[in-house]
């Protein structure tokens, strides 16, 4: 008898198209990084320049360095937070909370930014790195609650139950065995934390300090003269570098990430 | 798992207490040739730190929330206009400025900043046509009216191929002066006459586009644009440099056209305004003026850069107009709120269709 | 027994944290500009102050405009019916990847997930220019879609600066937060059930239609609330390669931050486009309740 092992041919067709469409233009991106033209538009030759130059650029480099550290910084937090939030919409719902993480995915961002950026003279924070990561967090937040609470549903609670009759401290239940169990629910939120922050222009034009550069803000700054190859170059090795990452990262730390 | 936050927190803050002399500017991108910084730092042994806004709103909207921190702006006219009724600027002690000499008297005294109590001309664009030369020869189309933008009868031929600005002050005031009013005229019915040309000439135009239309102009996808001189100025060199069949070229339309002047301004609370005279006065200089025009073509009200600028950028008249092309360029003016708020309802109308 | 346990310190710890920084950095922040909807907009921009002549300047005007200029609300319909297609098409395409991923042997799986997530982190910017460079007239797929359109007699369309262009990209920007929530959910789908169902008999339609997609319904509600809800407010795509009637809801709030300067009613679009996301959201979780697996629903079941 044929056993459903493994996906099936059509299966891989489908998903095949779709990392298609997904991979055609991120190729594009990587090629045209190697374009000998000012402009993204058409292919008109290769080279190295714009590798070089943006070796030159103290200031792309440095905004990819902020956008890095607010991305990872934002992420992490945001998870930890929003983990909690989904473990908390699924086990103690309240029509407060669902409301604290739907309300900011659906705010606009330009609404989001103005507000914070009031907020935060209002307080005296100073505008800096902090600001634009404590933004992040607050819209990263609502991504990763939803995700857990999503993988929460339908979940057993009878195992948790079952490890504090035995005695288990909250806090070691949730760690042996609720959090395993969400783990990849976790994950997904994270990458997407991680993804929304990196590439975020609205809320941080307007939480950043004077002198606060990161990736977007410089590259938005240059739409209206041209978005030169260097851009697709600095994107290609920020890619590289952060896929290079997370994959030393899952080897130093296999049974935090894996799904066991 | 917060400590390494709060540490962060605390380098952070006291950051700015350990910087030696830093001016931070803000600017539009590529709006200032990296040896003018380079040699200003030399030359005020202080550090320049830039940050970069794409639009002139974008600011006054970052500034209208509060956010401090810049001793420079260089906004244009409109928003110069709206920076000073809403006293966000420092009044220049012109004293500090002896450079101030080299600037062209027609640039100086605007009506919205009468004297130059706030502002100093730094550099300036046009808003006019550009066009793909092979392309609108092929066709017959004029290139020196808005006709070609506006008309039907012209937008035919190359329905699908034109893009106007995405901005409401700029396609309104081509529209006004094609209709033969100022651009900066108040009247309803003359706004409502410009909102019925632009819808009729709406279903032959790609799109209202402010970004990414100089790059199709220069790979041949759009064959003519209601853009700014500066950006078909920079297309051109990049068609060129692409080998391109074809050439970009700035058609200065007859009926006249909108001035941009961008002007050096301090914001009120502005740390070092002592940097940011000091700089001024150096971009009044007529060499360092001179840098920008040659970097990105731009308009260039200082006397004394000429004799640094490359001839042939000099010989361009839409970035150089005789006076009788520049008596027909305007400047824009802010308008009222409740001016603002009927435009900005007629524009909306106009992007909704139907 | 055990539920109880739950109540109490447990409670606090967990739903605390999150709640306490979303009350600071987004909920007050926020009620700043609630509170800016009724205010008058200031002449330069920005707000009036809030004390004219010594008592408080509120008012409903801002919203009466949103009720009596109804090209706002036509926007609106329109800007909810290119979210909708977007969140239907990104599900269509995300949900044989999820389901790839989900099934694929361990060795596999995380970069299979890590796949779909990378392009994402170039910059949004030149991943729409590359579309551009897809989608222009001289590219080889608008010359075969035009090709095949002479055929047939039919003129030729653009593909750039159209209805078409914004949902391609749209599509394009949300599917990894489809497929992630999705992949989540299908992950924990358990293998035996489906070979039990194809021992006896089952097509493979029918153990999709009947075992697997009901079950992954808690994870197709979130992949469509984390598309739909910020679909709504985009802007940024139909600023690059939107036609000129491509014009969404978002670029209307930003029109009226940015160059009208009116806060107050920018406050009120958005205010209206969050509270409408919300019901959308509330209304199809209700609709859902049954299948959603939340503890409230599984207790229904067995009562």
């Amino acid at each position: 008898m044929p056993k459903a092992r493994g996906p099936r041919f059509g299966l891989w067709l489908a998903a095949g198209a779709g990392y298609a469409f997904l991979y055609v233009p991120l190729a594009i991106v990587v090629v045209y990084s190697f374009n000998d033209s000012r402009l993204n538009a058409e292919w008109v030759g290769f080279t190295l320049d714009w590798y070089r130059t943006l070796f030159g650029d103290s200031d792309m480099i440095a905004a990819a360095g902020n956008s890095l550290l607010i991305a990872t910084s934002a992420s992490l937090v945001s998870t930890v937070l929003g983990t909690a939030a989904g473990v908390a919409m699924y086990r103690y719902p309240t029509r407060l909370l669902s409301f604290l993480v739907l309300a900011p995915i659906a705010i606009p961002e330009i609404l989001m930014g103005v507000s914070l950026l009031i907020f935060f003279v209002l307080v005296n924070f100073t505008l800096g790195l902090v600001s634009v990561a404590l933004a992040h967090i607050a819209f990263c937040i609502g991504f990763v609650a939803i995700v857990v609470r999503a993988r929460l549903a339908g979940m057993d609670e009878s195992l948790t139950e079952a490890a504090r009759d035995c005695g288990a401290t909250p806090w070691n239940a949730f760690r042996y065995v609720t959090l395993p169990l969400i783990m990849p629910g976790v994950i997904a939120g994270a990458l997407m934390a991680f993804t929304l922050s990196i590439d975020d222009f609205v809320i941080t034009f307007f939480t950043a300090g004077a002198g606060t550069v990161t990736l977007p803000l410089q590259i938005y700054s240059m739409i209206k003269i041209a978005v030169t190859p260097e851009v697709n170059a600095v994107s290609s090795l920020l890619m590289l570098l952060t896929l290079a990452l997370i994959i030393i990262a899952s080897r130093v730390s296999p049974t935090v990430l894996r799904s066991e | 798992m917060k400590k390494p936050v709060w540490l962060l927190a605390a380098l952070l803050l006291a950051g700015p207490a350990l910087a030696k002399d830093e001016f931070h500017l803000y600017n539009w991108n590529n709006y200032i040739a990296p040896e003018t910084i380079k040699r200003f730092e030399d030359f005020c042994k202080c550090t320049v730190v830039q940050s970069y806004y794409s639009s002139n709103e974008e600011l006054l909207a970052k500034l209208a929330a509060g956010a401090k921190g810049y001793d420079m702006l260089v906004p244009t006219a409109n928003a110069v206009d709206a920076l000073i009724k809403g006293k966000r600027l420092m009044p220049i002690d012109k004293s500090q400025l002896p450079n101030l000499k080299n600037i062209d008297p027609r640039y100086l005294d605007t009506p919205f900043d009468p004297g130059n109590k706030f502002s100093v001309p730094y550099a300036m664009s046009t808003t006019i046509i550009g066009y793909n030369d092979v392309k609108m020869k092929e066709l017959g189309l004029p290139t020196d009216t808005w006709a070609v933008i506006f008309d039907p009868k012209y937008l035919e031929k190359v329905k699908g191929r034109v893009t106007v600005l995405d901005d409401e002050n700029e396609l309104f005031a081509a529209a006004l002066k094609y209709l033969g009013y100022s651009a900066n005229d108040t009247d309803e019915k003359h706004w409502k006459e410009a909102q019925a040309l632009i819808n009729k000439a709406k279903p032959y135009w790609a799109a209202f586009n402010a970004s990414s239309y100089i790059k199709e102009l220069t790979v041949g996808n759009i064959w003519l644009v209601h853009g700014y001189s500066n950006d078909i100025f920079q297309a051109n060199l990049d068609a060129q440099a692409a080998k391109r069949p074809f050439k970009i070229l700035q058609g200065m339309p007859k009926e006249g056209a909108v001035l941009a002047v961008d002007n050096m301004v301090i914001p009120k609370d502005a740390q070092r305004s002592d940097l940011a005279l000091k700089f001024m006065n150096f971009m009044l200089e007529g060499k360092n003026s001179s840098e920008l025009t040659n970097l990105i073509g731009s308009g260039n009200p200082n006397m004394d850069a000429v004799k640094y600028i490359k001839p042939e950028i000099l010989k361009n008249p839409a970035i150089f107009p005789n006076k009788e092309v520049a008596a027909k360029l305007e400047q824009l003016r802010d308008l009222t709120a409740a001016q603002r708020r009927l435009r900005s309802r007629m524009w909306t109308e106009i992007k909704a269709g139907h | 027994m055990a539920r109880g346990r739950g109540r109490g310190l447990g409670r606090w710890l967990v739903s605390g944290p999150p709640i306490a920084y979303l009350i600071v950095f987004f909920a007050v922040p926020s009620l700043i500009m609630v509170l800016a909807s009724f205010r008058t907009p200031g002449e330069f921009g920005g707000l009036a102050p809030l004390y004219e002549d010594g008592h408080l300047d509120l008012n409903l005007e801002s919203y009466l405009r949103f009720f009596e200029e109804l090209v706002y609300a036509r926007i609106f319909v329109k800007s909810v019916w290119y979210a909708l297609l977007t969140t239907l098409f990104s599900l269509g395409l995300a949900y044989p990847l999820a389901a790839l991923i989900a099934r694929s042997s361990k060795r596999y799986r995380d970069l299979l997930l890590l796949l779909v997530i990378l392009p994402f982190w170039s910059n949004f910017l030149i991943r729409i220019y590359a579309w551009m460079i897809i989608l222009g007239p001289n590219a080889a797929l608008a010359k075969t879609v035009n090709g095949v359109l002479a055929w047939f007699g039919h003129g030729p369309v653009p593909l750039l600066f159209s209805s078409f262009a914004v949902l391609v990209c749209l599509v394009y920007v949300s599917l990894p937060f489809m497929v992630l929530p999705l992949y989540a959910n299908l992950e924990k789908h358990d293998p035996a059930l489906l070979e039990a169902a194809q021992d006896l008999g089952a097509s493979a339609w029918q153990r999709f239609w009947r075992i697997t997609f009901p079950l992954s319904l808690p994870g197709v509600y979130a992949g469509a609330a984390l598309v739909f809800i910020p679909a709504l407010g985009i802007f940024a795509i139909p600023d690059i390669l939107g036609g000129p009637e491509d014009s969404l809801i978002g670029n209307v709030i930003k029109q009226q931050f940015l160059e009208t300067r009116d806060w107050p009613f920018g406050s009120v679009l958005s205010i209206v486009l969050t509270v409408a996301a919300l019901a959308i959201a509330g209304l199809a979780a209700w609709v859902a309740r049954g299948n959603l697996g939340t503890p409230s629903s599984r207790r229904e079941e067995r009562a």
